[in-house]
């Protein structure tokens, strides 16, 4: 069964001219998948991840993640799903600058009212398992581009959601540390078995996934699973 | 607990913003506290004035005798009327007197006055008309009716001290009543109504006068202190008659002087309207430093969203940084306004420039003395706080209406 | 034009109906009526008897009075005011203690206080002339009072007259001009005291009302009644009596 089932999803802008960014997309997303949106600038990528984030409403079609169909929630119900239930992951990282990275981390378990202790341990073992240990107490001015993107990471994956959606998250990184991101979400797919969407238009990127969607003006132009470099091939 | 932490770090990401905002709240509050406990201060003092010149805190007369006054509304048992005043727990003194019109003269001019028959050791237990004697004695010498009058009155008159002035009056029995007084002393209260229209005799020589025998028109009481007059004043009801033949009425200073009370309420209502303004003026610049502060972040709000705060917790975060601010604004304005209160209640405030139209309110001295109440300070840091909680409302309504999607574009 | 010319035709009759229906002067009915009551000169004997709800006293007196504008009168009775005496002259008003041997002069902040706590103010002895002069008249019709025909005459202070009155209404008789009635109101209109005039009888070769009655309508039960005993008009009166010698003379 999977995760996340997309069917006929339009969004259509329309300021001075209407634009269909989304157009009647039907897609499914199976659980523990790693998948890449790709495609030129302007194709949706930002916009398909959006929707299904439930950070934006489409004007047609539905977008089930587990058993809950987000497109007919209201605006609070749709908040307190995301925040069980979605992680985000920004291009441009959007840690908290008044927080040091702790307590990033434990912005979301905060708002989900877990006890301070509880949030505050595990914040601090994975930002270890990400060989971050010594950062916590920094802000995240403090930290290069690349740490503060595996920070945000951690802050995506900390609760356990059900699809961490990652909108261009290589963008504002060099090679060496967009790859270092990339086997950070690997392993915690692979060994927590996180679910990844994450878009991109870098090949090195697309490389890495194991289901390359492919988005042009708004559809999908192709879908294929994949046997990434240098990992085998599942059975 | 983490979102307090967030106010208070975003409250000083721009120190010198919030800085200055800190300084307006805290001025403002200095300023109100001040201006309240001045306020509060002369119109204690006015009271005081007032009651210590001339009224009492507590007058008792026949039933009827404040609404219209006259000879023939004399104090119904009057040592029953003592009696009931010496049982008061919060007793400082207290004067039988006999008040009526009269017309005062010498060969000079003629004035009409109110007579005030009173015993003058009694007197001098109640109102202060002793200490403001500036010439001869306070009624004290050995001749026979002395007269104790204003130095406006004397100047009206033309008449010094050792004169001989002529009151004439119609008695309890409609005659008319004449005699003889001589100045034995002149006075200067600093109140006009005393200083021009009173003439001050012993209370025999009035109940001569007025052919009243031993009876009086009134007894006048003090208290410890202004706030014992409730009391004071049930327990005298409850111990005098107050309906049939010989009731009596009990009247506190500001239902014998409603003026007085009417004039605090329209000088506190001034006050307010002050207020108002100052508050409105900072409201905009607090208001200001809110929404820029919302402005700069717009961002920030929309990961929060996005992360999953819901709209309601995004008002309580700004709202939470506002207060932050309005709690370091009271915290510096309410101590200065305080000690500054404090100051001027020890050292007092010379309005002498003011003093023209002071004393025709009533006012005997320039000095005002502050004073600073709980109440004052309480009230006070509250209006501040809930005025700047108010303003924030605004920046944080409109925070949380941005969409996740718009504010995370945002630059 | 022709309606030009019909207008001025009308306006001619009706000046010449008004002149043919012309009511009383009302100002000769004051004048003769302010004379009816004052003569030339007066010379009377008068008891005034003042009434509250609390009580009630009569004072004998002797009065002297010149026209226009002098006045003296002496109390004669009781004892403890005996010798008490008003000397008016124009504006002016002293009166005389006997009990302090000393003499007052009134000023003039206390000319609406009562005159020897009687419903007459000092003002009603010393404005008594004024009636013509300082007042504009009308006739506002006639009315039957105490059974005699009068003019209901109401007078208005002019502009800057010195009057604490707002108006004054009388009734005069229409056969001899003799007041019956005054009404006092006040600034504001309401109605203050009221004077009636009664028991006209001959005074000498005169009629006049020998008891006045002066009622307060602010103080309710409160009254003062004026009783001539002798009155005699138009002897010429010596001028030493309108002196402040004589006030203090021991008579
Ligand atoms: N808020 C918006 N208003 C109008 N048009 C938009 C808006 N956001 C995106 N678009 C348009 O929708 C299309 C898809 O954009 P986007 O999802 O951002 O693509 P990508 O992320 O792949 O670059 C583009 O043509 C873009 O111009
Ligand atoms: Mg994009």
């Amino acid at each position: 069964m999977s995760l996340v089932t997309i069917q006929h999803l339009t969004k259509i802008y329309s300021n001075h001219v209407s634009v269909r960014a989304i157009d009647d997309v039907s897609l499914a997303l199976e659980r523990g998948a790693f998948a890449a949106l790709a495609g030129p600038s302007g194709s949706g990528k930002t916009t398909l991840l959006n929707l299904v984030g439930g950070l934006d409403r489409p004007d047609r079609g539905t977008i089930v993640i587990g058993d809950a169909e987000i497109t007919a929630m209201p605006a609070g119900a749709l908040a307190d799903f995301r925040l069980a239930h979605v992680g985000f992951i920004f291009q441009a990282f959007n840690l908290f600058p008044v927080l040091t990275v702790l307590e990033n981390l434990e912005f979301v378990p905060a708002l989900q009212g877990r006890p301070a202790a509880d949030r505050r341990r595990r914040a601090r073992e994975l930002l270890a398992a990400v060989d971050l240990a010594e950062v916590g107490d920094k802000r995240p001015n403090e930290l290069s581009g690349g740490q503060q993107q595996r920070v945000a990471v951690v802050r995506a994956i900390l609760t356990e959601p059900e699809v961490v959606l990652a909108d261009e998250p290589t963008a504002n990184l060099d090679t060496a540390n967009g790859a270092r991101l990339l086997d950070l979400m690997e392993r915690l797919n692979r060994e927590r078995g996180v679910t990844f969407l994450f878009s991109t238009h870098d090949p090195q990127v697309m490389a890495r996934a194991r289901r390359l969607i492919r988005l042009r003006d708004g559809r999908v132009e192709g879908d294929e699973q994949r046997t990434p470099a240098g990992e085998p091939a599942r059975p | 607990m983490l979102f307090l932490t967030m106010a208070w770090r975003n409250v000083w990401r721009n120190r010198r913003r919030s800085a200055l905002t800190v300084s307006v709240i805290a001025l403002s509050l200095t300023f109100n506290i001040l201006m309240r406990g001045i306020g509060d201060g002369f119109h204690e003092q006015m009271v005081d004035n007032s009651v210590r010149a001339n009224i009492g805190h507590l007058q008792v007369h026949r039933k009827g005798y404040h609404d219209d006054p006259g000879l023939n509304r004399t104090l119904p048992d009057p040592a029953r009327v003592a009696r009931a005043i010496r049982a008061l727990p919060a007793l400082r003194g207290y004067s039988l007197r006999v008040l009526g019109d009269g017309l005062a003269s010498t060969d000079e001019n003629s004035a009409g006055i109110a007579i005030v028959g009173i015993d003058p050791a009694q007197e001098r237990t109640v109102t202060t008309i002793s200490h403001a004697v500036t010439e001869g004695t306070y009624l004290g010498d050995d001749a026979p009716r002395p007269v104790l009058i204003g130095e406006r009155l004397a100047a009206t008159l033309k008449a010094r001290l050792g004169d001989k002035i002529v009151l004439l009056v119609q008695a309890a029995d409609g005659s008319m009543g004449a005699q003889l007084f001589h100045v034995s002393g002149i006075f200067r209260s600093g109140a006009p109504d005393l200083d021009r229209g009173v003439a001050y005799i012993r209370r025999q020589d009035a109940q001569d006068l007025f052919a009243l025998g031993d009876r009086v028109t009134e007894a006048v009481v003090l208290l410890d202190a202004s706030a014992a007059v409730p009391a004071a004043q049930a327990a005298l009801r409850a111990a005098l008659p107050v309906e049939g033949a010989g009731a009596c009425e009990v009247l506190s200073w500001n239902q014998v002087e409603p003026f007085l009370e009417q004039f605090i309420v329209l000088d506190d209502a001034f006050f307010y309207i002050i207020v108002a303004i100052l508050f409105i003026v900072i409201s905009i610049g607090i208001l200001n430093t809110i929404l820029m502060s919302v402005f700069e972040r717009v961002r920030e709000f929309g990961v929060m969203m996005a992360l999953g705060t819901r709209p309601r917790q995004v008002v309580r975060l700004v709202v939470l940084e506002a207060a932050v601010l309005a709690a370091v604004g009271i915290a510096v304005g309410g101590t200065l306004g305080s000690l500054l209160t404090i100051y001027f209640a020890e050292n007092g405030i010379d309005l002498s420039s003011f003093a023209a139209g002071a004393a025709s309110i009533g006012i005997t001295t320039t000095m005002v003395y502050s004073r600073l109440t709980v109440a004052n300070v309480v009230l006070s840091n509250l209006a501040v706080f809930l005025l700047v909680v108010l303003v924030a409302l605004y920046p944080a309504v409109h925070a949380a209406r941005l969409r996740p999607v718009d504010a995370i574009r945002h630059v | 034009m022709k309606l030009g010319i019909t207008a001025a035709a009308g306006l001619l009759l009706a000046a010449a109906l008004r002149v043919a229906a012309a009511p009383p002067d009302a100002l000769a009915i004051a004048r003769r009526s302010d004379e009816a009551l004052k003569g030339k000169t007066q010379h009377a004997r008068v008891s005034m008897t003042v009434r509250t709800p609390d009580w009630e006293r009569t004072l004998d007196m002797e009065s002297w009075y010149a026209n226009p504008d002098r006045m003296f009168i002496r109390i004669t009775a009781p004892a403890k005011e005996a010798g008490t005496a008003t000397l008016r002259i124009g504006q002016n008003m002293w009166n005389y203690l006997p009990q302090v041997e000393r003499v007052i002069k009134i000023p003039p902040s206390l000319m609406l206080q009562p005159w020897m706590g009687s419903d007459f103010s000092n003002d009603d002895l010393v404005k008594e002339s004024s009636l013509v002069t300082d007042y504009t008249h009308a006739i506002e019709g006639e009315e039957t009072m105490g059974g005699d025909r009068c003019y209901r005459l109401v007078a208005t202070p002019k502009p800057d007259a010195p009057v604490v009155w707002g108006k004054l209404v009388l009734w005069i008789r229409v056969s001899d001009d003799l007041p019956r009635k005054e009404e006092y109101y006040g600034e504001n209109g309401d109605l203050r005291k009221v004077l009636t005039f009664d028991d006209i009888g001959p005074a000498g070769h005169r009629p006049y009302p020998m008891r006045w009655t002066m009622r307060s309508i602010a103080k309710p039960g409160h009254e003062t009644v004026l009783v001539f005993h002798a009155i005699e008009f138009d002897r010429p009166i010596p001028d030493r009596i309108f002196t402040q010698q004589n006030l203090k003379r021991v008579f």
